[in-house]
């Protein structure tokens, strides 16, 4: 997968190996594990340390310099000026509730949503300029002059306009969206620029929209042939029976399986389009990776995830199994069921899981790398230093809504 | 120069990378090209940045970009004076991995026993007045939805009496609201709620449950849960996805089914000073654990893990508790008269201006 396959040798190319990963996500995970989580915010950043300088673009690797102490400055901000003034808000909804304000309540509600609707979008663009600020590449960093603000209103409006239009505009909304953010990102002295356009996705769009009501379809076709072959008598023994379990085998099928194939799709040529319209100075981007590719990898985090979650809960079968009558005795008698063995027992089954996801981080950011391809020439001359502000308070927003950079 | 040694170095202004040379003067060096010369530069202010195979990296304090590479057999005169490599940066580097584990396993291990035992000291040293105020700014008067005849709150106040000693600083409502539940807020309010007086066969379910209730504020249970759970979210929030959840739950509902515990044994207690039948809540029980499911739970196994996930004991088991104290021949006494007892029971469907349900509904 390192891309030398005959072609011309790509201008981004990864060097990393997993077994080398793996000796820094296991201290990270027991360093997270002993401090109760807190040093997650340097694990990250030793986790970024290690892939961007496997991570090649021409001849000299990129440099992350992101610290965790900023990353954890962070996250505290965002608990303070927002965590606990979420919980006070809650508190103070539901007293309002209760004494017979609802109206009062409906409209602090609503405030509050949009509040935190603003909020997820400036925290996508904080966290992409934050992570363009930090990343350098022959000393030279990339960045924003922009602090995402009028971005925060084009995030609400632009996913309002696409809830208006039944989500049917939902990727003119999420590419303009991607054109805007990107568009206000620079590198060294240059400027971003992306105008993707939005058309290009809706045959797999329109593909994932319509699925829900061809399974929908399916379903309803098969159910009224099961209901005018069956003559009465146990339905199940019945060939309309048949068709009928067919039918819900097929509807169960399109929710797991079909649903995020369809969604994978798009998802998949989105990043073709998305990277493909990227431009910085004289050099074009292009996102290789086809739905193939996609599916592949996503079989592979899941069943890595799977291999996990069967080690996390190994544990506790056996706690259980070694003797599940002082369980219940316990239980039985009231007494407290908190052992040092169970929550020993919840801890050790943190350690799989936290692995795999890093594991599943490298694999992520291999794939992006290894599937982006550069054209184009770069002046070293003339690629100077980013004047750009650099914020020192890491990506908390982002860390708090839970979403990702790109 | 030595054998093997290459330096490299980026000014931080172009992309442009230049072969150097390092030239020591005392504390002082420059980086030379042959015919540039960068500098002069401090080693005091050399930061270690990144260390790949045999090469090194470093950036100079306040100069955005700046760059020094190192790699091969660093000059031995050279060496002492760049900065020392980093693994993991600072305390950890200084105590090893292993050991750092261990002392931030015993800082954390204290701070969360700390979050999970000092509510027991913290909760009665909040005032009295600051737990009746929250209880007020969280409940206040329901909204109207508590049903008030005189008849039906004399009867309210009998059966609350008749289970504790002290009912002045106790407020107890009923709520007109569909739901067979009752609650303990801050403050020696408690709930009961219309749902669940309009299931109970008898007033002495009724009785059963409101002492343990009356259980959760004599005990002070109520802020103590409140205090416990704010300390668990702060002190396991650091942990991404759900396993600080997991933990949290794990260790705060072992606490809540030992409040319950405790809050049965206080309405046991209760019920024998009223000489009250304590077979009319193990009969709410009965019913309840045909509701959860836990009578039919005769897997074992199966039990254990209901009873690690839910926050009560098993209705199932606390059946059990209340048939046991009941002594066989004792002569109980109903805890309402039957007059009484219909005043309660339709006290909310004789309030004429109760208001019902959540209120979301367009009256």
């Amino acid at each position: 997968m390192t891309g030398h396959e005959g072609k011309a040798p790509s201008a981004v190319t990864f060097h990393g190996s997993w077994t080398d990963f793996a000796k820094i996500a296991l201290p990270n995970v027991l360093l997270t594990l002993v401090t109760l989580g807190v040093y997650r915010f340097w694990a990250t950043t030793r986790e970024r340390q290690y892939l961007w300088a496997q991570t090649r673009f021409i001849d000299e690797p990129l440099e992350w310099t992101g610290r965790g102490m900023e990353l954890f400055i962070g996250f505290i901000m965002v608990f303070f000026l927002l965590g606990l003034p979420l919980i006070v808000m809650q508190l103070v909804i539901n007293g309002l509730v209760f004494q017979g304000q609802p109206i009062i309540a409906g409209v602090i509600i609503f405030a509050m949503f949009l509040a935190i609707f603003y909020l997820t979008g400036l925290a996508y663009f904080r966290a992409l300029r934050y992570r363009l600020s930090r990343t350098y590449w022959r000393g030279i960093r990339g960045g924003s002059d922009d602090q995402g603000f009028t971005y925060g209103w084009s995030y609400i409006w632009k996913n309002v306009v696409a809830a208006i239009s039944l989500y049917l505009l939902y990727p003119w909304a999420s590419m303009s969206l991607w054109n805007e953010r990107w568009s206000k990102m620079s590198f060294g002295p240059y400027q971003f620029e992306s105008n993707a356009d939005w058309k290009a996705l809706m045959k797999r769009y329109l593909l994932f929209y319509l699925v829900p009501f061809l399974i929908f379809v399916g379903a309803v076709a098969l159910g009224i042939a099961a209901a005018s072959s069956g003559e009465g008598g146990d339905p199940f023994s019945t060939a309309g029976g048949v068709a009928g379990a067919v039918a819900i085998f097929i509807g169960i099928l399109g929710l797991y399986i079909v649903m995020p194939l369809a969604a994978l799709l798009y998802y998949s040529k989105f990043m073709r389009v998305a990277i493909g319209a990227l431009r910085l100075g004289d050099l074009e981007f292009d996102f290789t990776a086809r739905s193939p590719d996609w599916i592949l990898f996503w079989l592979a985090n899941l069943a890595i995830l799977m291999i996990a979650y069967g080690f996390a809960f190994a544990p506790f079968s056996l706690l259980i199994a070694t003797d599940p009558t002082q369980f219940v005795q316990q239980m039985e008698a009231g007494e407290s069921i908190l052992s040092v063995g169970l929550v020993i027992g919840v801890l050790i089954a943190i350690i799989p899981i936290a692995f795999a996801t890093s594991i599943i981080r490298y694999r992520s950011w291999k794939f992006f790398v290894v599937h982006t391809e550069a054209f184009g020439e770069v002046n070293l001359d003339r690629m100077t230093q980013s004047t750009t502000d650099s914020s020192s308070h890491g990506e908390g927003l982002l860390d708090a809504f839970d979403v990702g950079a790109i | 120069m030595t054998t093997f040694f290459d330096a490299w170095h980026f000014d931080g202004q172009s992309a442009v990378r230049r072969k150097v040379e390092i030239q020591a003067i005392g504390r002082q060096f420059y980086l030379l090209e042959p015919e540039l010369r960068h500098g002069p530069f401090h080693f005091d202010e050399l930061r270690f940045l990144e260390a790949k195979g045999d090469a090194r990296v470093y950036g100079l304090a306040g100069k955005d970009g700046w760059r020094l590479g190192v790699r091969g057999h660093v000059p031995e005169d050279l060496a002492p004076l760049l900065p020392a490599s980093k693994t993991y940066g600072g305390l950890i580097d200084r105590l090893g991995l292993g050991k750092a584990s261990l002392v931030f396993a015993g800082i954390s291990a204290a701070v969360v026993a700390v979050v999970l035992l000092s509510p027991q000291w913290l909760a009665p040293l909040i005032p009295s007045s600051v737990e009746a105020k929250l209880g007020n700014a969280l409940v206040g008067d329901f909204g109207g939805r508590f049903c008030d005849t005189p008849q039906g709150k004399a009867a309210l106040a009998k059966l609350t009496r008749s289970l504790d000693d002290n009912p002045k600083d106790l407020q107890v409502e009923i709520a007109n609201i569909d739901m067979l539940n009752a609650v303990a807020l801050p403050g020696g309010k408690v709930l009961l709620f219309q749902g669940l007086l309009d299931q109970a066969k008898s007033p002495d379910e009724v009785a059963g449950v409101l002492a343990h209730e009356i259980g959760h504020v004599r005990e002070r249970h109520v802020m103590q849960g409140l205090l416990r759970q704010m300390g668990l979210a702060v002190v396991l929030g650091g942990f991404d996805g759900s396993g600080g959840s997991t933990l949290n739950s794990l260790l705060s509902t072992t606490y809540t089914r030992d409040s319950e515990r405790e809050a049965d044994d206080h309405s046991l207690k209760a019920l024998k000073q009223a000489n009250i039948s304590p077979v009319g809540t193990a009969d709410f029980f009965n019913r309840l654990a045909s509701m959860d499911g836990s009578r039919d739970l005769k897997d074992r196994q199966a039990r254990t893990m209901a009873s690690y996930t839910s926050s009560h004991p098993l209705s199932d088991e606390r059946r059990k508790l209340f048939e046991k104290a009941v002594v066989k021949g004792s002569a109980y006494k109903p805890a309402l008269t039957s007059n009484e007892w219909r005043e309660l029971k339709t006290m909310c469907a004789q309030d004429k201006d109760v208001k019902s349900g959540w209120g979301f509904d367009i009256e």
